[in-house]
């Protein structure tokens, strides 16, 4: 592969878990993601699903600069990651707008400092481009919003606008419309592709829906539970993709579906035997979020709700 | 928009009713006519829903002004009857001093002791609070100390300030700055250190970096617990400000309620006490708005 953007070398994470609040207890290390190599095309849509817990956020993060590997080298463009990037943009699950700020100053805080030649946007300036990027995601004449003021697919969109706006190369997104409605969640997906054809993206998506999955990825990457290693990379072959037809009852995808759903079915269930592992002995629990870690730390979505989604 | 903004402007007793006018200013400015007709309607209708809560809570003042006109005539005993003027007699004490221009002056010097302590205690407190909360090293330090000095009633250093710094000015503004000062450090603390993870991933990952993530992600969002430590620092300066004043002073409300006591001059007494009551009932609301002001981005979070 040789226009690899991204590039996961033997990547491998390892978290110290504290121990209990009992005495006598050790500090453990929990592998969360263990040698794992991958490499993403430029321009590449790539979805990655796994179990719950199966490192996917904590890939993210590595991707994004927000940690660094244990061991392992996670490149972009050849270069290794050594922090957040401009390069690089987040759309988080749980929206992460700052509530204070409108759907416009959300969406032009990226392009607050100075820009890649050195120079300061004006606050005119930067208005009218988060007024630019608001309407590429269908929100013209939302710009003084208070996001309590918006829906949850409102909010994401913004948050999309907000990645989108200070031009980077790669979107990483960490299930970003899980915590929505079916048919918004549909909406939203159809124009994730339209902005991604118009504007050529490096897309690192991540989700535990595998129709999501297959719909939206040219590869799906198949994590297995944890340690997240990578299982297998399915390449998303649909004919006709860009058609009128509803390519979610084509033959094809159906097929598609059924390969990942058989791929992740395995893991799932190791996932959940291994759900009973997460309380250690002495009752602390393994997945007690950090300083810098959110509540979605804790795994969302039991196994059997994954099931059902792929059924 | 306008309905969430032009809420938390209203007095703090009519936000019930905040949400009658909204309809009218909220409608889409496509359709005047009716835009103007439901405006109108609506604000009738406030007017009148707001009348009626208004008077509904007036009731209980009105009852108690009530007890305090006719209970000292038909419930106190003729002994008690001289420690409790009827409210009537209050309101004269409180013209005559008005006319005279002592409780001008008294209210002048307590105010101007309490805005100054205050003003002192809110600027320390707000940086202090900002430095010990960015720096963890800091906060392990001073943490067990600030508890204790916490837990000291302020009232109890008034003989040590009054020792070294007299029974002027000095002793009572610092009393006051230092009774204002812990509502306004903690919560500026706890401001900061509440601050949602995610947002700071947020804005880590939009290439912030520590300064700029300071001013624009984590100070905003400590905005509103701030401000509820400065609310709570100004009811508390002037509670201390008064049994200060009540200590040792030559003005103030405290003396003037003090100072009529021991003169027996009761109904005057009763005039300070109410203007202390005003008093207070004013800083709050002033500080409530503000806080409500700059709080208004966290109605409605996470719904
Ligand atoms: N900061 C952390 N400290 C300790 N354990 C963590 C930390 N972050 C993630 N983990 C653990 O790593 C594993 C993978 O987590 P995560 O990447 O969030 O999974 P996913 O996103 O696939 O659900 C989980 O078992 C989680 O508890
Ligand atoms: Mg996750």
């Amino acid at each position: 592969m040789m226009t690899a953007k991204i590039s996961l070398r033997n990547v491998s994470k390892q978290f110290t878990v504290r121990p209990g609040r009992k005495p006598g207890g050790t500090a453990t290390t929990l592998t969360a993601v263990d040698s794992l190599s991958l490499d993403v095309r430029d321009g590449e849509f790539l979805t990655l699903v796994g179990p719950s817990g199966s490192g996917k956020t904590t890939l993210l993060d590595l991707l994004a600069g927000l940690s660094t590997p244990t061991s392992g080298e996670v490149l972009v463009d050849g270069q290794p990651v050594t922090g957040p990037g401009k390069d690089r943009a987040v759309v988080f699950q749980q929206y992460a707008l700052f509530p204070w700020r409108t759907a416009s100053a959300n969406v032009s805080i990226g392009l607050e400092g100075k820009g890649p030649d050195g120079r300061k946007l004006s606050r005119r300036e930067r208005a009218a481009k988060a007024r630019e990027y608001l309407t590429l995601v269908g929100l013209a004449g939302f710009e003084d919003r208070f996001p309590h003021e918006l829906s949850g697919g409102m909010k994401q969109r913004v948050a999309i606008a907000r990645s989108l706006a200070y031009e980077p190369d790669v979107l990483l997104m960490d299930e970003p419309f899980a915590a929505l409605d079916a048919q918004t969640r549909e909406q939203l997906q159809e124009e994730l592709l339209r902005i991604w054809r118009a504007t050529g993206k490096t897309i690192v998506f991540i989700t535990h829906g595998i129709d999501e999955a297959v719909y939206l990825g040219q590869r799906v990457a198949v994590l297995s539970a944890r340690p997240g290693r990578l299982k297998a990379i399915v390449d998303v072959e649909i004919p006709d993709r860009d058609g009128d037809e509803d390519i979610r009852s084509a033959p094809a995808f159906v097929e598609q579906r059924h390969k990942v759903w058989t791929l992740l079915h395995d893991e799932v269930r190791l996932a959940q035997d291994a759900g009973h592992r997460k309380i250690l002995p002495d009752g602390a629990v393994q997945d007690e979020p950090g300083p810098e870690e959110p509540a979605n730390r804790t795994p969302q979505g039991s196994p059997e709700s994954q099931e059902r989604s792929a059924a | 928009m306008s309905a969430t903004l032009t809420k938390p402007r209203r007095p703090a007793g009519a936000s019930a009713a905040g949400a009658a006018p909204a309809v009218g200013q909220g409608t889409p400015p496509g359709k005047p006519a009716t835009a103007a007709l439901a405006s109108v309607t609506g604000a009738v209708a406030d007017a009148a829903f707001r009348a009626g809560s208004w008077l509904w809570k007036a009731t209980g003042i009105l009852a108690f002004l009530a007890l305090w006109e006719f209970g000292p005539l038909y419930l106190a005993a003729p002994s008690t009857r001289v420690f409790l003027p009827p409210l009537h007699e209050v309101l004269l004490a409180w013209g005559r001093l008005f006319e005279s221009g002592a409780i001008q002056g008294h209210l002048a010097a307590s105010l101007s002791r309490s805005v100054l302590g205050f003003g002192i205690a809110v600027v320390a407190g707000v940086s202090l609070g900002l430095l010990i909360a960015w720096y963890g090293r800091l906060n392990s330090v001073l943490n067990p100390l600030l508890e204790l000095f916490r837990n000291t009633a302020a009232l109890a250093l008034l003989p040590v300030f009054t020792l070294l710094l007299g029974i002027g000015e000095e002793s009572k503004v610092t009393i006051v700055a230092y009774a204002a000062f812990f509502p306004v450090l903690l919560n500026t603390i706890a401001g900061v250190k509440t601050v949602d993870p995610l947002l700071i991933r947020a804005a880590k990952s939009l290439g912030l970096n520590s300064p700029r993530l300071f001013q624009k992600v984590i100070l905003p969002s400590a905005v509103p617990t701030i401000f509820t430590g400065i609310r709570m620092a100004g009811t508390a300066s002037i509670l201390v400000l008064i049994a200060a004043e009540m200590v040792g002073a030559k003005a103030g409300l405290g003396y003037l309620i003090v100072n009529a006591q021991s003169s027996f001059l009761i109904p005057d007494m009763y005039a300070g006490i109410l203007t202390v009551a005003l008093l207070g009932l004013g800083v709050n609301f002033l500080l409530v708005a503000l806080e409500r002001h700059f709080s208004r981005w966290r109605t409605a979070v996470g719904a």
